[in-house]
């Protein structure tokens, strides 16, 4: 692993149009507010924040999906511009394609590539075997589990091999059990393919299961508030790391700055809801890659 | 007494299944499958045949004047006659040719109409009070105007066929486009599709099962329109072979052109659903 940086943003800033019941623009209100941060080459780094802090914001940024208001975004010390297949994304309603079988869908990446049906074959068998899905390249999405379709979908997001994994809450949707399950299987696929991931979560345990390094972020406008190391030894237990008294510190550390965090986005949601500062507005974006 | 006899058989045949049980346990199987199957389709038509058996007996024990309701049996008979002369085949042909081609030109112009409007929003909205305009005036209504405009060849019924077939395909198709799940667009633009990949590989498998909806809805409208305009000017068809023989006061014939629409409406239906079968095996069963 090299301490280069794979992911930079600079001041990024991104703004959206409130519109009134009749869609006239009635204000804008600020989701994210001067991120600075950089993502090394090859890290785990794991993003927390009280709900509505503009987390999936930053992951459509980061997908090029949208574009910054202001500030910019480094992929290996180019701008994004847009999406493209060095990032791959990995949604929390697996967004799997239920006309295609489990091989299909992991090969979806390689067909939009113009990749010839072999060769996409091949790779997809691969990717399934890596997830641990080998006997069921056949099936459609209806026939696999949540976890099963999400182990698709994190080998959909590998096969065209981006440089950059972005997840958002990819396991918030699966019980605790294969939610754990997969927590474990995604760091032994981080550890097999070197990718750099971004992960996103609300769960201050996952993040601090799976991450390198863990930054929180503030309620409304999101900024970057702290980033944490996780200490090494979290990271090579074999065991239940849970178990570990060094987990709870550091789990506490996280809880202490997110609390005050949640407690202003309660506050500001109130605050909303009494009609107090955008009385019935709703959020559309200011411009549509 | 057909129905009937099928009844009987059915219960000499369940009668039998016991005597088989105790000697070759494999054939029996099969048999008893056989059987249950033969036993489910009983029940599910058990309806069916007592309405069938109804109108065998009713007019032939003298419930209703047998001239204007003829026994089940009568009216297949004279189906069978006209089957004979030939008369059936030109008339289910020149049905069949019309709103087979009516539908499939319907289908091949509107269905991708649809898609560039379900597409291209603002073409929707510019639309959108045309389409509602045009769908709320029946089409039926419309019958005189195709014929004093497109004179009462084949022409004017096929047109109708193609008018009445336009809108349930074109607003299918166009919710169709516009409820493909936004997330699937998103997933398959960060997985740097064009736009042209975007349209072939995620909008259109993904309106399909709805496009598929206005394709049945369509076929129906097909088959009323045409049998309509049919009973309005026409020389051969079934809507004519009903209007004809009720003016001719040939009843058992005009009861058996109504069993033909049907038997066609089925059968159009089953081809339906085989095609729409094949195309939506990748989606969950629906629970019974």
């Amino acid at each position: 692993m090299t301490s280069s940086v794979k992911v930079r943003f600079e001041q990024v800033r991104k703004e959206f149009v409130t519109r009134a019941e009749g869609g006239r623009p009635a204000g804008r209100f600020t989701a994210l507010e001067d991120i600075t941060l950089d993502v090394r080459s090859g890290e785990f780094l794991a993003l927390v924040g009280p709900s509505g802090c503009g987390k999936s914001t930053l992951l459509d940024l980061l997908g090029g999906l949208t574009t910054p208001t202001s500030g910019r975004i480094l992929l290996d010390g180019q701008p994004i511009t847009g999406p493209g297949r060095d990032r791959g994304i990995v949604f929390q309603q697996y967004a799997l394609f239920p006309w295609r079988t489990a091989a299909q869908n992991v090969e979806f990446g390689l067909d939009i590539a113009g990749l010839k049906a072999g060769q996409r074959r091949e790779v997809a068998r691969h990717f399934l075997d890596l997830v641990g899905l080998s006997g069921f390249a056949n099936r459609y999405p209806h026939e696999l589990s949540g976890g099963m379709k999400q182990r698709v979908a994190i080998a959909r997001s590998l096969a065209y091999d981006p440089e950059v994994l972005l997840m958002d809450e990819p396991f918030a949707a699966l019980d605790a059990q294969t939610r754990e399950t997969l927590q474990g299987e995604l760091l032994r696929i981080w550890r097999a393919t070197g990718k750099t991931i971004v992960f996103i979560t609300h769960g201050i345990d996952e993040a601090v299961v799976l991450g390198q390094r863990v930054a929180v972020m503030t309620s409304r406008p999101g900024r970057i508030k702290e980033i944490i190391d996780i200490p090494e030894r979290l990271r090579t237990e074999p065991e239940d790391v849970r178990a570990l008294p060094e987990f709870g510190q550091v789990r506490h550390e996280v809880w202490s700055l997110l609390r005050d965090e949640v407690q202003r986005a309660q506050q500001g949601q109130l605050a909303d809801a009494a009609g107090v500062r955008r009385p019935g507005h709703e959020v559309t974006e200011i411009a549509h890659v | 007494m057909s129905s009937l006899e099928v009844l009987a058989l059915l219960e000499l045949a369940q009668g039998r299944r016991e005597q088989f049980q105790a000697r070759r346990p494999p054939f029996t199987d099969r048999l008893r499958r056989a059987l249950r199957g033969l036993a489910t389709l009983g029940h599910r038509s058990l309806l069916v045949i007592i309405l069938l058996a109804a109108w065998e007996a009713v007019p032939r024990l003298g419930l209703i004047d047998a001239v204007f309701l003829p026994p089940f049996s009568e009216v297949i008979a004279a189906g069978w006659q006209l089957a004979q002369t030939g008369e059936l085949y030109d008339d289910v042909s020149a049905s069949l040719l019309r709103a087979l081609s009516g539908f499939l030109i319907s289908v091949a112009l509107i269905v991708p109409l649809g898609l560039v409007v379900g597409w291209y929003t603002r073409l929707g909205d510019l639309l959108n009070q045309f389409i509602e305009i045009c769908r709320n005036t029946a089409p039926l209504a419309l019958l005189p105007v195709f014929i004093l405009l497109l004179g009462i060849g084949e022409l004017s019924k096929i047109t109708m066929v193609i008018y009445s077939c336009a809108w349930p395909l074109l607003l299918n198709t166009i919710a169709a486009v516009k409820q493909v799940d936004p997330l699937l667009i998103k997933s398959a633009r960060t997985m740097g599709a064009t736009p042209q990949q975007l349209f072939r590989k995620v909008i259109l498998p993904a309106a399909l099962p709805t496009i598929f909806v206005g394709i049945r809805l369509a076929s129906a409208s097909a088959m009323l329109v045409l049998v309509a305009s049919e009973m309005v000017g026409a020389k051969a068809g079934l809507g004519y072979l009903i209007i004809n023989s009720q003016y001719s006061f040939l009843i058992p014939q005009m009861y058996f052109g109504i069993l033909g629409i049907t038997v066609i409406g089925l059968a159009c239906n089953a081809i339906l659903e085989a095609i729409e079968r094949h195309f939506m095996r990748w989606k969950a069963p629906v629970a019974a």
